[in-house]
């Protein structure tokens, strides 16, 4: 296997360091989403700070301790932090509180068109259009992740034993429940909706194909998968958690079952800790727990480029502009790059 | 290594009424000077307002890697996780759990989720015993017991409405259970709080501290199911090999029982002293520097949990020794 990331960090400086811009903020990037062409990120100290190419960031105190998930919705986002507010913020530094609940922390956020979803504690709160009472969903244990599919007729809630399945048939939300023992964070719907993907506790992902609630295990890491991302038609799940971005084709009908991942962008003696799919490209931008980010292609005969030279703090966010022509990577220190994709940009 | 950068995590366990709640106030209220995060039970006993108090839900999950006792808390993982994310750097964590919750799944939170690990140390388990009440509870509820057995510092609290004999009385009962725990006397808590935050308790180094008079094995309880102690020391030297076959073997199919483990070994042929410690199945183990010049060179091994007696120790631990 070659180590790509120690042969190109002998370079120095990466051509996106080179032209982009490079902020110190101190705490913790924790959430990064776009809208339009601003690149709003979420930290540690409780701001959201919205990006643009070419000016400062402008900076919105929107929580007292972490911004713990964020969201797009409409022009704004949607923000959960650790002092119990669910909010609405604008890049013109407006907030909206949509709920308060106190000491509890608000886990996971999600949206689709006028709808905003958050949780907090064992229950999903559902906000739809003009309506000022949410719709509450109770689950077992606490909520650890929330996906929409991509016609929002299904939430997805991950939490321990598995996963709830709503569906909305004519204004009433019905479970379906998909079972694996041990706990599930994070949570994906396949862009075709066939198959829902979390990232465990243990260190494996698990799957089940909706219509049979088949299994697909898939294992073999060397630590817990904080991170993943669907790349190109085929389309594979690119998944952090390992030395290589570990990318499983979910084509066919029986997707990843009895085949192997094919490896991109190895780091070496660094482990993968964030992925994020460049859009309409079969890539994938791959961050090191040293701070260091690859492009790759999903071919393992590629050379991938270095895109981001090492910082000593892991890569804990990748967001790129709606029209492609931005990249923004945050760590763990607070030193966010942004930088045109392309040289002629 | 130690790794200076990981926040110390201090588990507060004990009986309601005890005195939880008053140490808690104290750490959030007094100057101290430093910045300590409390993760207290949304069902504890009485709410504690401010900003660095985080609800928690002691959400027991178990493990999917086959491993039986391996239960863990989930709302810690995700809270430890968030804290971690704060850009002010916090001095110290407090868990507090509630007075019928086993500490040994938020122990074992430290041993096996890596982030946490990563960032995070256990640094002591802190057991508030109520000085009128505790030798009834140890009688009628198990969880009392264990949170005893757990404990590396046990504050028995309340002294002051109890007669200097029943004192001792209640210090030889908990002297039964966990013979090596410190013992703190207070009245309303007030023990300072550098006794009770940032020991360390969990560093390999510190079962070097392991005083050789707690050593005494005695016995003499009445019921197989009563958490006790056993302790065996050996002047000759063990076989590395004998050594880590029965104590692997021992901690896989009893582990269950064996609520913790502590010992100083001096293997034949090792110029160090290896030292170890664990909670249930799980184990730390390293080597911890040369013996001392002119002292013994004597193993040492403390078992606290259930069922002792019919685990063969004495005999397991005497089949160590090196031929």
């Amino acid at each position: 296997m070659n180590a790509d990331l120690e042969t190109l960090q002998k370079s120095n400086k990466t051509e996106l360091e080179r032209r982009g811009s490079i902020f110190n903020i101190g705490a913790p990037a924790t959430e990064a989403v776009t809208i339009r062409d601003q690149i709003a990120v979420g930290f540690g100290d409780g701001t959201v700070r919205f990006f643009q190419s070419g000016s400062d960031p402008k900076t919105v105190k929107a929580h007292k301790g972490v911004v713990l998930s964020m969201t797009n919705y409409e022009d704004h986002v949607l923000t959960g932090g650790e002092d119990g507010r669910f909010l609405k913020i604008s890049s013109d530094g407006n907030i909206d509180e949509i709920f308060n609940f106190g000491s509890k922390w608000v886990d996971c956020v999600a949206s689709h068109k006028d709808t905003k979803v958050c949780s907090s504690g064992k229950t999903v709160y559902i906000w739809t259009k003009n309506k000022d009472k949410p719709k509450t969903l109770e689950h077992q244990s606490t909520v650890a992740g929330l996906a929409f599919d991509n016609k929002g007729k299904r939430l997805a809630v991950s939490r321990y034993g598995g996963v709830t399945v709503w569906k909305l048939n004519n204004n009433k939300w019905t479970a379906s429940n998909f079972t694996w023992k041990g706990s599930h964070g994070t949570v994906t719907f396949s862009p075709d909706t066939k198959y829902i993907v979390t990232a465990m506790q243990e260190n494996q992902i698990h799957g089940w194909r909706i219509n049979d609630k088949a299994d697909l295990a898939m294992r073999g890491y060397p630590s817990k998968i904080k991170s993943f991302t669907w790349v190109g038609d085929t389309p594979y799940l690119v998944t952090s958690g390992s030395s290589d971005a570990v990318c499983w084709p979910f084509d066919g009908k029986e997707g990843p079952m009895g085949r192997k991942p094919i490896v991109v962008a190895n780091g070496g003696k660094e482990l993968a800790t964030f992925v994020k799919a460049l859009n309409g490209e079969k890539a994938v931008f791959t961050g090191f727990t040293d701070g260091s980010v690859l492009l790759a292609e999903i071919d393992e005969s590629k050379k991938p480029i270095m895109i981001r030279s090492s910082t000593g703090a892991e890569v804990s966010t990748i967001a790129i502009s709606s029209d492609n022509s931005q990249i923004l990577i945050g760590d763990m220190k607070g030193s966010i790059l942004l930088s045109s994709l392309w040289a002629d940009n | 290594m130690e790794n200076t950068s990981q926040v110390p995590v201090t588990v507060l366990t004990g009986f309601l009424g005890a005195g939880k709640t008053t140490l808690l106030n104290r750490i959030l209220t007094e100057q101290h000077g430093r910045k300590y995060a409390v993760i207290v039970n949304e069902f504890g006993e009485q709410g504690i307002d401010n900003d660095l108090v985080v609800d928690a839900d002691e959400e027991v999950f178990e493990m999917n890697n086959g491993c039986i006792c391996c239960t863990v808390r989930g709302d810690l993982i995700r809270i430890l996780s968030g804290l971690m994310k704060r850009a002010d750097k916090l001095d110290a964590i407090i868990v507090e759990t509630t007075g019928l919750a086993d500490p040994a799944p938020v122990a074992q939170t430290f041993f096996v989720d890596q982030d946490v690990a990563d960032r995070t140390k256990l640094d002591a388990i802190v057991t508030v015993a109520d000085a009128v009440h505790l030798s009834s509870q140890l009688v009628d509820h198990h969880e009392a017991e264990e949170q005893i057995a757990f404990a590396d510092v046990i504050l028995l609290n309340k002294v002051e409405l109890v007669g200097d004999n029943d004192i001792v009385k209640v210090n030889d009962r908990i002297r039964k259970i966990n013979p090596f725990a410190k013992i703190i006397k207070t009245t309303r808590c007030d023990a300072p709080l550098d006794e009770i935050v940032g020991l360390n308790a969990f560093s390999l180094d510190r079962v070097l501290d392991i005083e050789p008079d707690f050593l005494e094995s005695e016995h003499d309880h009445e019921h197989d199911d009563d958490v006790t102690s056993l302790s065996f020391v050996s002047d000759t030297p063990l076989d590395m090999d004998k050594f880590q076959d029965w104590f692997g073997n021992l901690l896989r199919t009893k582990g269950q029982d064996i609520l913790r483990s502590k010992g100083i070994l001096n293997f034949k042929g090792e110029d160090e002293r290896y030292v170890f410690q664990g909670v249930h199945m799980l184990m730390d183990a390293s080597p911890m520097g040369p013996w001392p010049k002119g002292k013994d060179r004597s193993s040492r091994v403390v078992f606290i949990g259930r069922d002792l007696d019919n685990m063969n120790l004495k005999e397991g631990f005497e089949n160590c020794k090196s031929a």
